[in-house]
């Protein structure tokens, strides 16, 4: 009885955070299409909305972030036969943002709340309406579609642990399995070396590491359509040698679809930007932009500097452009690691830094004919 | 193999008999068209979402009393090295075939008892043991028949199948759509146990359209073809698929009701014996004439 009820709190638990009603992507007016795509009557309303029922023919999703979905979610439809299948819903909305998002499971989810499978699906196979499957079929459907790909299995066994007599499956030591469980380490590659059909240069050097730690770009910022296994699958000989990708390889979508993923933020680059003869060198800001990085601003992330969108635009050199409040009397030297004496600490900027540029090594001369930087400091190191 | 033969053998007979018909009589009876409720019931089979499991062949041994063993045995997906066809044993098999689309996700097609509209084997039974019920099913009665196994031949789909190891009372045996359990209410037990529900059950005017909404909602998922749909007339069996059916082991049959060829055979040899008296006066002639010229060249 306790378990059960412990179970109830748990879906109703679940449930509730199923539906949260949030308030982004809850605008009609952002969606272009045509109001009877879902709705049968003229005015729909929120106490009537007159949805059409599915299965449409048109799917009409909204993106859900993979951190609505509730942890966890238990499915215990067959009590009689089996112990409850314990669904980590949470983790799988995370993997499904690589291949396709919430919507792989969650279909014809409009703008209202996320519904559960039970809403639209029958519980009965016998039944009038077959135009879309029973609960079971529903269920299985979408488990299967993936499961059965990596594990080449289709027991029942796999997912729903028999009911054994005098014996309990212990829910709350399942759940917190779950939910150490972490999605499994990804192999990176550094860099892939693209050969390609390009005449004028043939050779992609595409380093995979800058992209996701230097640029900030996050997995699904490319890989959409993307198959679990491509990643995971041990027998993949990409996902188990690193040295794989230091020979050339070919593309492996069509050059369309690559150039529209780079596209996305290199659009104003030429085909010599990517294409060239030889394999290139990693990212230096130095030489790519003219503007060395110093000791401080070399460990930064690109989008400390770079705030505006995906792209990184050129941004002024001035110091203050990005520290505003660094002026002549009021920017603390300390900073720098060395504390100004008093004969220093009220002198210009440029009196030193000849013409501002904090880049170069600073000067004494414009003051003291027998001082130098580094060997004299004016004044203390901190 | 071997009921290609036999059925080889028979179409032979059949355009004898027809031939013999032609001779004889041009009265030959209008095909009689099969008593069908606007509700006949049918099961559409979409190949893309079975996954190969046989928990349809397994409830199907069992309320047939086929020994059927335990339901784990029916995990072993070795059993898909051979392709395997219905029979005597098994009134219903899956097959699996290989996806050129996605080498992870094979095919896996069941297949049973088609249940004509127009059956084939209604017509070439001599002695009245199957009954195609309005409803829909195709069944079949032990006690009427008499073991001359036409209706193998018959069928397009090369369903019925024979106790061969069976001395005593040797039946046929094919799908007959759980039409006792239909008749308690319940459904067929292939349609009951699939996790999938990868064969929906319903009528058949619904389940056409629902395939029709399917194909349309992703043309990228199936092919534009419903097999049952028109396939010897219709079948209360339809089937929907991502690949051409040819690849996957279905016979390529035209429009035309099977039934045809073997009801005139029947019509023309059983129904009425005129044919084959006037094929004997016709041989008969032949021979006469023939025996006057060999006499002449003796001379
Ligand atoms: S039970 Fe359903 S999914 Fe399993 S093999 Fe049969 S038809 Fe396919």
């Amino acid at each position: 009885m306790k378990i059960t009820l412990k179970i109830l709190f748990v879906i109703l638990l679940s449930a509730a955070s199923v539906f949260p009603q949030q308030k982004k992507n809850t605008k009609h007016s952002m969606l272009n299409i045509d109001c009877k795509t879902c709705h049968a009557c003229q005015y729909p309303t929120t106490d009537d909305p007159c949805l059409k029922s599915c299965p449409r023919l048109k799917m009409v999703t909204v993106y859900r972030s993979p951190d609505e979905a509730p942890a966890i979610t238990v499915l215990n439809e067959l009590e009689n036969k089996y112990e409850p299948v314990v669904f980590p819903h949470r983790l799988h909305a995370q993997m499904s943002e690589i291949s396709g998002g919430c919507i792989t499971c969650h279909h014809y989810n409009t703008l209202g709340p996320v519904l559960p499978c039970k809403r639209c699906h029958s519980t009965e196979r016998k039944r009038e309406d077959v135009s879309k499957p029973d609960l079971m079929g529903a269920y299985h459907q979408q488990c299967l579609t993936c499961h059965r790909q990596w594990s080449h299995k289709t027991e029942c066994v796999s997912c729903h642990k028999p009911k054994v007599k005098g014996k309990k499956l212990n829910i709350e030591q399942k759940i917190l399995s779950y939910k150490q469980k972490k999605h499994p380490q990804i192999k990176e590659p550094t860099r892939i070396i693209f050969e390609t059909e390009y005449k004028k240069g043939k050779i992609v050097t595409f380093y995979h590491n800058e992209h996701t730690k230097l640029f900030g770009l996050k997995c699904v910022n490319c890989h959409k359509e993307e198959n679990c296994l491509r990643c995971h699958d041990v027998k993949n000989a990409s996902n188990q040698n690193p040295a794989y990708y230091d020979t050339p390889v070919k593309i492996h979508l069509p050059k369309d679809q690559h150039h529209k993923i780079c596209m996305k933020c290199h659009r104003e680059n030429n085909c010599s930007f990517c294409h060239k003869n030889k394999v290139s060198e990693t990212f230096d800001h130095g030489l790519r932009t003219g503007w060395k990085l110093n000791r401080f601003h070399k460990d930064l992330s690109c989008k400390q500097c770079h705030k505006h969108g995906n792209r990184f635009v050129k941004r002024p050199t001035a110091c203050n452009s990005c520290h505003p409040d660094w002026k002549p009397g009021t920017f603390d030297h300390k900073i720098t690691g060395l504390i100004l004496d008093d004969n220093h600490s009220d002198i210009d900027c440029e009196d030193c830094h000849i013409d501002r540029d904090f880049s170069k090594k600073p000067t004494c001369n414009n003051c003291h004919d027998d001082k130098s930087f580094p060997k004299d400091k004016p004044g203390k190191e901190d | 193999m071997a009921a290609q033969n036999r059925r080889d053998f028979l179409k032979t007979m059949g355009i004898i008999g027809v031939t013999a018909a032609g001779f004889s009589t041009s009265t030959t009876k209008a095909q009689e068209k099969f008593k069908l409720s606007e509700d006949r019931i049918g099961v559409l089979v979409d190949t893309t979402v079975c996954i190969g499991c046989r928990n349809c062949e397994w409830a199907c041994k069992k309320v047939h009393d086929l020994p059927a063993g335990s339901l784990e045995e029916y995990n072993d997906r070795s059993v898909f090295e051979n392709k395997r066809r219905p029979d005597e044993h098994a009134l219903t098999v899956v097959n699996e075939f290989e996806n050129p689309d996605n080498v992870l996700l094979p095919v896996d097609v069941k297949v049973q008892c088609m249940h004509c509209e127009e059956p084939a084997c209604v017509s070439a039974c001599i002695v009245n043991a199957y009954t195609k019920h309005p409803e829909g099913p195709v069944t079949w009665d032990s006690d009427k028949c008499i073991g001359c196994r036409y209706c193998m031949v018959a069928c397009p789909w090369q369903i019925p199948a024979f106790e061969y190891d069976k001395a005593i009372q040797p039946n046929i045996m094919k799908c007959d759509f759980c039409y006792d359990r239909q008749q308690e209410g319940k459904l067929p037990a292939c349609v009951e146990i699939c996790p999938e529900e990868a064969l929906i059950f319903g009528k058949r005017r619904d389940l056409i359209e629902i395939a029709r909404q399917k194909i349309k909602r992703e043309p990228d998922r199936y092919v534009d073809h419903i097999l049952g749909e028109n396939e010897v007339g219709g079948t209360s069996w339809l089937y929907l698929a991502g690949q051409n059916f040819s690849k996957l082991d279905f016979p390529k049959l035209g429009t035309d009701p099977a039934p045809g060829v073997t009801e005139k055979i029947q019509h023309g040899i059983f129904a009425y014996f005129i044919p084959p008296i006037s094929l004997y006066a016709l041989l008969g002639g032949i021979m006469w004439i023939n025996r006057g010229k060999s006499k002449s060249k003796e001379v």
